[in-house]
């Protein structure tokens, strides 16, 4: 393979010590990305759906119990807690489109400084969730900054954080205010694909401010309402964990637990992995529909 | 039609008022926790809204050197460059190899690779973590890089692949009629070529493993990264907020400045990913 043909022949291809192979070469130089997302995720996954179907306590041999482990997560307070929690938080997913993409028309529309206020609204998404969580925890205690605000303007204190009845709005409410920058850019991007012509024509046309969002901008962005959706809903699901540890430790009770983070806490107990496994798996079922719209999205703009 | 323009040009202007409450909320509580940092434990429990009145930096010197976040500090910068190298080196190979080299199967290693976004850490929690201890990779800051490759490479792969299934074929097959081999293509073409990508890429996942707490959690346990520090800062000095708030400020400083001086690269990485683009 390495022997290179004559030089007195220019130009002429010469072979390399790894050789022209494209077929060959190509696989080599995919190997490391894919070692690394089978050996990491993939086995895992598999592996993991293999425990939860067994009763192992992290020291004795496992054995199998079929979905036994799935049949007591149905009775488990907690978890259905969890679930319960949840919901709650994807039923507040239209604030989380709806106020972004407002925004984005605006900006998108001339609101006076848009570029700034592009920036600014950004800015939280670029602070980790450890950050903005022990800044929201100086703010929201009882003994907090909030509250002390409150009182000055004549309001009583709330415990935001250590009552079960707040707690969860209250980290909703802190997520939001971390990610809406980022569902913003996603409109802006989107926004920039919409003709201006047809915004002149509805504009000669004499139609309202609100008749030409509703007629004109929101339809033609539809595709990008349906991604910030997915994006959105999957954050949901899997990107509140570093808040949760640091602003309620899901906490008081079970009221902030979600089930991301009640998967933490049964590793860190370390006594029933195949349980533990279960919970990861119904996670897994529900990230798995979600994932899969958003990998078909992606997969037809790659163009592969 | 000039009665509607101005009628839309007033209706934008009252409308910024909102818009202007809601982006000072995006920078009060920064705001806030920075001029904490500034008092001192008295001057914050005597007024906690005003200016700093006698600033003094001594919360910050306190959370570096009692608090041990200069070493946090230096494990997160360690961790952070060395899996970001590893990101760009091997997603940019794969991106090669997918886009541009097109072997057999190329189509399911690229599916089996954007499948596994599907499969979050939280997912595999148990079975990583075995996984990692099996290794030896637990309690090592190369453990951690390897983890931090292996979970934020499919969006990496996704991007270098869109990204020189772009670029004009010509150039490499030019390339190969002048005798490079596919490794030097790599290294004098690709790379180089695949220079814009290549930094959204380096910004966004800086973003993402400085950011990260909940692997770094489960992989470094004796040693900490700095918001595994700050995270643990906070359960242990509740009542004093300054020094709190130094350490926040600390750690949020580097991805700030990162904000600032590459603001556009990281608004058009994430916009990649929802358009065309």
């Amino acid at each position: 393979m390495s022997a290179s043909t004559s030089p007195v022949l220019p130009r002429a291809p010469r072979r390399r010590l790894l050789g022209d192979d494209p077929g060959r070469l190509g696989l080599l130089f995919v190997v490391p990305a894919l070692a690394l997302v089978i050996v990491f995720r993939i086995v895992p996954l598999i592996w993991g759906f293999g425990t939860s179907l067994t009763d192992y306590d992290g020291m004795s041999a496992a054995r199998f119990v079929g979905i036994a482990n799935y049949a007591a997560l149905t009775r488990d307070p907690v978890f259905l807690d969890s679930i319960v929690n949840m919901l709650i938080l994807l039923a507040t997913l239209p604030v989380w489109i709806g106020l972004p993409m407002l925004l984005a028309i605006l900006i998108h529309q001339g609101v006076p400084g848009g570029k700034l206020f592009r920036a600014v609204y950004f800015f939280p998404a670029v602070l980790s969730s450890v950050i903005v969580g022990a800044i929201f925890n100086m703010l929201l205690r009882y003994d907090g900054s909030f509250n002390a605000m409150l009182k000055a303007l004549g309001f009583s204190a709330v415990d935001w954080l250590g009552n079960s009845s707040t707690a969860l709005f209250s980290l909703i409410a802190v997520q939001l205010w971390a990610t809406f920058g980022m569902s913003l850019l996603i409109f802006l991007a989107g926004l920039s694909t919409v003709p201006s012509d047809m915004l002149e024509a509805a504009k000669l046309d004499g139609a309202g401010l609100f008749g030409t969002w509703w007629h004109i901008v929101i339809p033609s962005i539809r595709p990008i309402i349906e991604f910030a959706a997915v994006v959105t809903t999957i954050g949901m699901l899997t990107s509140m964990f570093g808040l949760i540890y640091v602003l309620t430790a899901g906490g008081p009770g079970t009221s902030t637990t979600l089930p991301e983070f009640l998967i933490w806490l049964e590793q860190g107990r370390m006594n029933r992995p195949g349980y533990a496994s279960a919970i990861s798996m119904v996670l897994f079922a529900l990230m798995a529909g979600l994932a899969f719209i958003q990998i078909r999205i992606m997969s037809r703009n790659a163009s592969l | 039609m000039a009665a509607v323009e101005i009628r839309q040009k007033r209706a934008l202007t009252l409308i910024a008022l909102p818009m202007v409450l809601l982006a000072l909320s995006c920078v009060y509580p920064v705001f806030f926790t920075i001029n904490a940092a500034l008092k001192t434990r008295k001057g914050f429990v005597l007024d906690r809204f005003g200016l700093a009145s006698d600033p003094t930096l001594a919360n910050f010197a306190q959370a570096w050197n009692q608090s041990r976040l200069s070493e946090y500090f230096t494990n997160s910068v360690v961790v952070t460059i060395g899996a970001v190298l590893t990101l760009l080196v091997v997603s940019s190979l794969a991106g090669y190899a997918l886009a541009v080299l097109r072997f057999r199967g190329a189509k399911i290693v690229f599916t089996i690779i954007l499948v596994s976004l599907m499969i979050p850490v939280q997912v595999v929690l148990v079975p990583f973590y075995r996984t990692m201890i099996a290794l030896d990779l637990v309690n090592s800051r190369a453990g951690l890089v390897i983890a931090y490759t292996a979970f934020f490479l499919p969006f990496s792969v996704y991007l270098m692949t869109a990204f020189y299934a772009r670029l004009p074929r010509e150039l490499f097959e030019a390339a190969q009629i002048d005798g490079a081999g596919l490794v030097q293509v790599w290294w004098h073409i690709m790379l180089p070529m695949g220079k814009p990508a290549l930094i959204t890429l380096g910004i966004l996942n800086t973003l993402y493993c400085w950011n990260d707490v909940l692997i770094s959690l489960l992989v470094l346990q004796d040693e900490r990264t700095l918001m595994v520090g700050i995270a643990a800062l906070r359960g242990e000095y509740t009542t004093n907020v300054p020094l709190l708030a130094a350490g926040i400020v600390l750690a949020a400083a580097p991805i700030v400045i990162i904000y600032v001086i590459f603001q556009r690269q990281i608004v058009s990485g994430i916009a990649v990913g929802a358009v065309k683009g």
